[in-house]
């Protein structure tokens, strides 16, 4: 499997742009020859899985909202749907406190700074869904005040489509998320070894799903409820 | 288009011999349009007394309803009118004549400044500023002439007609580090520039920024607040962080795709902000809607009235402090999504009206579906009743919390729920009917003391109207078409198309370019979610409209909150944010 790995670079010039960091396609580190002898591999492997597993079945959102979407993201986290199924029910109203930004709504470009306040003001692990066309790359709204799409400045991790997307879509996203998560290689500590962070290439749904969708042939007819 | 036909039957008009027998009828010139209001054209230099008249005249015109801007440079019919590079518009109403009145007022585009109306009505304020944001018009003596929707930094005014529309005809958007700081900077709360003090006697005020994120404002509203310990000395309601360009979009969408656009105004409103801006292009476009498509218009919208009523309730509880009543409210909303789901295929938005009907017809065993709701929902909102307001601590946060008297809730341009929360019974759907309300037997519930608990108590009730307009819906659905039999109805019905070779080229055209509507002016004003929403629209004799004026009932709620919330304390506003059911979209547009 290929990573995306990211390294934040401290001292960053004040003119570089958002995203900030050097971001490149590598190989799973974990492939190098120090790492594939039977002791420290196995065991090193070990520790990621067991610390990434506790990472991905606490995600604590942040609740944050921008527009429509935010009322499906929000019907979510209610009882017909759930959330803490996933165990992603701890809504924190704080950044500091959050794990995940889900950015559900339009980005404005009035708000678009205030945005990168909120993300940079979030603690490391931190993960960013788009939720909505909006978030995704501006959706019908190609006008003067939005910025057509939230990865513009933000690193996003998981998009979730629709208008609003549906909350089962939501909750779908989240899950991918968390199946990235389960990936990842993150400094288990920040004493020794490689500082960067390496986050999995996951296979994209549409071309995983597309010769399923495209099998369908009888579609339901609107006549009936 | 005579004028006398746009006369006919409406009282309303006496206002324009009121206004000759006192101005003279060489000063004033009045253009004949579909909006079924008079519109009057004065003179810059006479705009301030003809509003002082308006305003003292008996059956006085106690409300400014809108005001907004015109660039009338590109138009090309508008035979008769008075010579103008831009035009201000103000909408009034009187409740006891129950009708509007629109004045209007030419500029020339090297003199673009007008009066400020503020002196006159107070909620002129934060609408002169908009003017100014979009088109650049100079308001003369305005108290604080800032930008209000765009960020502090923009450059130009984005609906005059030679500002781009797309964000892909800009460059690129980027942030960088420094010009996330400089942009942060910019909107920086500074309080002398609003003439507040920083200290007064021994007092050092404390000046706190709520939002824009604050999971209390409802998504992304901002306020700065001056206070003096927990009391709100004075505050500032900032807002334009959900501008969506809503008016710029619809001058180049046509007719029938702005439709989409409009479902996301207020969007816990769905198909029901499809209405004002469907009845609207009906008028332009002289269609009368068949029976059925009214009436499956009313029930659509009084469903998405429960279920924007539902997050109200939700919410407003959750912002009290209680945790629980969100998610009841929301299993109920789930169950009225059922419904609207398996009618119109989609939850939130599903752009589902039509010009001249509904794009399909009910599927069968809907009435099942309905009847499920209607027999649902009755004890839940006993018990939400029952549970949720009949709360000691509810009652304490609440009750004589956020007053405010109906002459009050009037002069700020207050509607809806919030103004009958304060005990005027006025609700469109039986001031002025449209859609056939008229027909439908409902009762309209008014408060008394117009306070927080009002506002909440208020809603119970208008969900239990609504579901007895369901009910008539459910019980009365009239057989028939969905879709009107007119030229224009569009997408137009297939079997019309299929006859020759000339209603296939008109059917593509049709389909392909949009409808053609003849230039005319038309307006339509709807009891909405959250109070009255209306469109004014403007056609030039083109497959998209000339000018869209959407004019939103939060805007005007959220203008109030200062003559509000100052002397209470902070949890008081969080009570009064929470109890006037704004979305930040039906603000900012």
């Amino acid at each position: 499997m290929s990573y995306k790995l990211t390294r934040i670079d401290p001292d960053a010039p004040q003119d570089s742009q958002y995203p900030v960091g050097e971001r490149r396609v590598v190989d799973d580190p974990m492939d190098d020859q120090v790492h594939r002898n039977v002791f420290m591999g196995k065991l090193e492997n070990i520790m990621h899985n067991v610390v990434n597993w506790g990472r991905k079945n606490s995600l604590w959102p942040y609740n944050f909202g921008l527009s429509c979407c935010y009322v499906e993201m929000t019907t979510a986290f209610t009882a017909p749907h759930d959330v803490a199924r996933f165990g992603s029910e701890v809504l924190r109203a704080s950044p500091r406190q959050a794990d995940v930004m889900v950015v559900s709504g339009t980005c404005f470009v009035k708000m678009a700074p205030i945005i990168q306040q909120l993300y940079d003001q979030m603690l490391e692990p931190k993960w960013v869904i788009s939720m909505g066309s909006c978030a995704n790359s501006g959706g019908m709204y190609d006008i003067y005040s939005v910025v057509q799409g939230v990865d513009k400045f933000l690193p996003v991790d998981v998009y979730i489509p629709g208008c609003p997307p549906r909350p089962e879509a939501f909750l779908q996203g989240l899950q991918l998320l968390q199946d990235s998560i389960q990936q990842e290689r993150r400094p288990l500590t920040w004493v020794v070894g490689d500082q960067g962070v390496y986050k999995a290439e996951m296979p994209s749904q549409r071309d995983k799903k597309r010769d399923e969708r495209i099998a369908v042939t009888e579609l339901r007819s609107p006549d009936e409820v | 288009m005579t004028s006398e036909t746009s006369q006919a039957g409406n009282t309303g008009f006496a206002i324009v011999d009121e206004l000759k027998a006192r101005f003279g009828e060489a000063n004033l010139v009045v253009q004949p349009t579909l909006t079924g209001m008079p519109v009057v054209w004065v003179a810059r230099e006479q705009l301030i007394e003809v509003m002082h008249f308006v305003q003292q005249v008996r059956k006085p015109f106690v409300m400014l309803y809108d005001l907004h801007g015109v660039d009338e440079r590109l138009r090309m019919h508008r035979s008769g009118l008075p010579p103008a590079d831009f035009t201000v518009f103000y909408q009034l109403m009187s409740l006891e004549r129950n009708s509007e009145l629109m004045i209007k007022v030419a500029l020339h585009e090297d003199d673009l400044r007008v009066p400020t109306l503020c002196n006159v009505y107070l909620n002129a304020n934060w609408y002169e500023r908009e003017v100014f944001d979009m088109f650049g018009i100079e308001f003369t003596g305005h108290p604080h002439l800032t930008r209000m929707l765009m960020p502090p930094t923009w450059h130009g005014h984005p609906l005059r007609k030679d500002y781009p529309a797309r964000a892909t005809e800009f460059d690129p958007y980027t942030l960088t580090m420094e010009g996330q700081d400089r942009e942060q900077e910019a909107l920086r709360f500074n309080p002398e520039e609003w003439g507040m003090k920083r200290q007064s006697g021994d007092t050092d005020y404390m000046f706190l920024n709520l939002g824009p994120n604050h999971p209390s404002v409802h998504g992304v509203f901002r306020i700065a607040l001056q206070l003096d310990g927990e009391e709100v000395v004075d505050c500032v309601p900032d807002i334009g962080y959900h501008h969506r360009g809503a008016e710029k979009m619809a001058e180049r969408q046509s007719w029938h795709s702005y439709i989409p656009y409009t479902d996301r105004i207020d969007y816990t409103g769905g198909v029901m902000n499809n209405l004002p801006y469907i009845l609207a292009t009906e008028k332009l476009a002289g269609i009368t809607v068949t029976p059925r498509a009214e009436t499956i218009r009313v029930m659509m919208s009084e469903m998405f009235r429960i279920n924007s009523h539902l997050l109200f309730l939700g919410t407003f509880l959750q912002d009290l402090g209680a945790m629980s009543p969100v998610f009841y409210t929301f299993s109920d909303r789930q169950r009225a999504y059922y419904v609207i789901e398996a009618i119109t295929g989609f939850r939130m938005h599903p752009a589902w009206f039509r010009i001249g009907g509904v794009a399909h017809d009910l599927p069968r065993g809907w009435d099942r579906l309905v009847r499920e709701f209607l027999d649902w929902m009755p004890p839940r909102l006993d018990e939400y009743e029952r549970a949720m307001m009949d709360n000691s601590i509810v009652r304490e946060r609440t009750v004589n919390i956020a007053t405010h008297t109906t002459a009050e809730a009037l002069t700020w341009g207050v509607t809806g729920p919030n103004l009958r929360a304060t005990g005027l019974k006025y609700d469109l759907r039986k001031a002025k009917p449209y859609s056939g309300y008229e027909n439908f037997d409902f009762d309209i519930p008014v408060g008394t003391n117009g306070d927080v608990f009002d506002r909440g108590m208020l809603r119970i009730e208008e969900m239990r109207q609504s579901l007895r307009i369901i009910e008539q819906c459910l019980k009365n659905m009239p057989e028939g078409d969905y879709k009107a039999d007119h030229p224009l109805t569009t997408p137009p019905p297939r079997d019309k198309m299929l006859q020759h070779i000339e209603t296939l080229i008109t059917h593509f055209l049709q389909v392909s370019w949009g409808p053609v509507l003849k230039p005319n002016e038309s307006f339509q004003m709807i009891e909405a979610t959250k109070g009255l929403n209306s469109y004014y629209l403007t056609s030039d004799g083109n497959t998209m409209s000339y000018r869209t004026r959407i004019r939103t009932p939060s805007f005007a709620h959220l203008q109030h909150i200062p003559a509000v919330i100052n002397g209470g304390f902070v949890p008081d506003l969080i009570a009064h944010l929470g109890s006037i059911d704004f979305v930040m979209a039906d603000v900012d547009r």
